[in-house]
């Protein structure tokens, strides 16, 4: 492309010569200092997630967790909270707000970070929390809310943007006060 | 925007790349207070432009040191990064006394895109990963060949690490082989 380039010399050598790349979920992304985000982590993912040594996961669906990962998570001391809430099928299908208000709770209590959330595809599930940890525990617009959940999840979603607005816990308030990530605003 | 508007406003194309690396497009005045709780120390500017006045009056007032690195020959904004461009930004974006760092252009997608993706193929990411966070912010649709093909290029022996102690504690556990 570039023959002259800083990097011509190496396009046909190999490159230096590394066990293997590290391969992040899909729909892998840092959501705040310490939570991470992602679609369900496959035996190929293991190598790259063991980098951020976990102390939690999340996991949104309502498929059961494959026995690899169960003896994944026991071997690194992981604790999975497994919210089995299904895919939302519009209209009918609708997010469950006591499982979310659940999940939010861990996600709002630092001693369980580093925290991985993910569902099967990292796409709607997991925007619908990040959605109402955005709005909820760090008070952004929800312009930017909708604006980071569509990144992810495309076009489809209506239903979810509308559950990210109106859903309003009673309370998240009893998370002890030195527990509480820095981000979190209340 | 009204002014009881109490609500944080990331700027455009905001995320988290890493701790203490954050990518956007440029910022306006809507996102100072956000901009604010950041506590930024670094940007690094990769447009052709000079980042607006806004930007460059809240670098002052908060001590940022804006890093600008776009200006390299020709100068369209829509040419891709040169090669030594991408190498320049990255010897900014792994030093951690550059911490908490912001990397930047208009809109937060090509030019701050390309330089994630090395960066990503410098922790050692799989291409097809790198890729689909590259696409995250372009869209599918508004991809550029031209940056991907930078980032399949890209190799790490290329960028020369810094001294170990302000080497990035995920970068430091990305390289290590354990």
């Amino acid at each position: 492309m570039n023959p002259s380039g800083l990097y011509a010399h190496y396009i046909d050598e190999p490159e230096t010569p590394r066990p293997s790349p590290l391969v992040p979920p899909l729909c892998f992304s840092m959501v705040s200092p310490g939570v991470y985000r992602s679609g369900y982590p496959l035996e190929i993912n293991f190598p790259m997630l063991e980098k951020l040594k976990l102390r939690t996961i999340i996991y949104l669906a309502d498929t059961d967790y494959l026995d690899e990962n169960i003896t994944w998570c026991q071997r690194h001391d992981i604790t999975v909270h497994h919210y089995r809430v299904p895919s939302v099928r519009e209209p009918f299908v609708e997010n469950d707000p006591v499982a979310i208000e659940s999940a939010l709770r861990v996600l709002s209590d630092r001693r369980n970070f580093p925290l991985l959330v993910h569902s099967n595809k990292g796409k709607h599930r997991v925007g619908v929390l990040i959605g109402c940890m955005r709005k909820l525990l760090q008070k952004w617009s929800l312009t930017a809310i909708y604006a980071e959940y569509m990144r992810f999840a495309g076009e489809k979603g209506d239903a979810d943007l509308e559950f990210i607005e109106l859903f309003e816990p009673k309370s998240l308030g009893d998370v002890p006060e030195d527990s509480r990530q820095e981000w979190l605003v209340t | 925007m009204p002014s009881t508007f109490s609500r944080f406003v990331p700027p455009v194309n905001f995320a988290l790349v890493e701790e203490g690396v954050y990518r956007a497009g440029q910022p306006t005045a809507i996102n100072i207070p956000f901009l604010e709780s950041l506590k930024l120390k670094t940007i690094v500017w990769l447009a052709v432009e000079e980042p607006n006045e806004m930007v460059l009056a809240f670098a002052d007032e908060n001590e940022l040191t804006i890093h600008h690195m776009g200006l390299a020959e020709g100068g369209n904004p829509w040419d891709p990064l040169t090669e030594q461009c991408v190498l320049d930004a990255l010897h900014e974006v792994i030093n951690l006394s550059n911490f908490p760092l912001l990397i930047s252009c208009g809109m937060g997608r090509h030019r701050t895109g390309t330089v994630v993706g090395c960066l990503r193929r410098l922790q050692g990411w799989n291409l097809a990963a790198a890729l689909e966070e590259y696409r995250r912010f372009t869209g599918t649709r508004r991809t550029r060949v031209v940056n991907e093909l930078h980032i399949e290029a890209f190799r790490r022996e290329s960028v020369a690490l810094p001294a170990k102690e302000v080497i990035p504690k995920w970068l430091w556990a990305a390289l290590s082989t354990e």
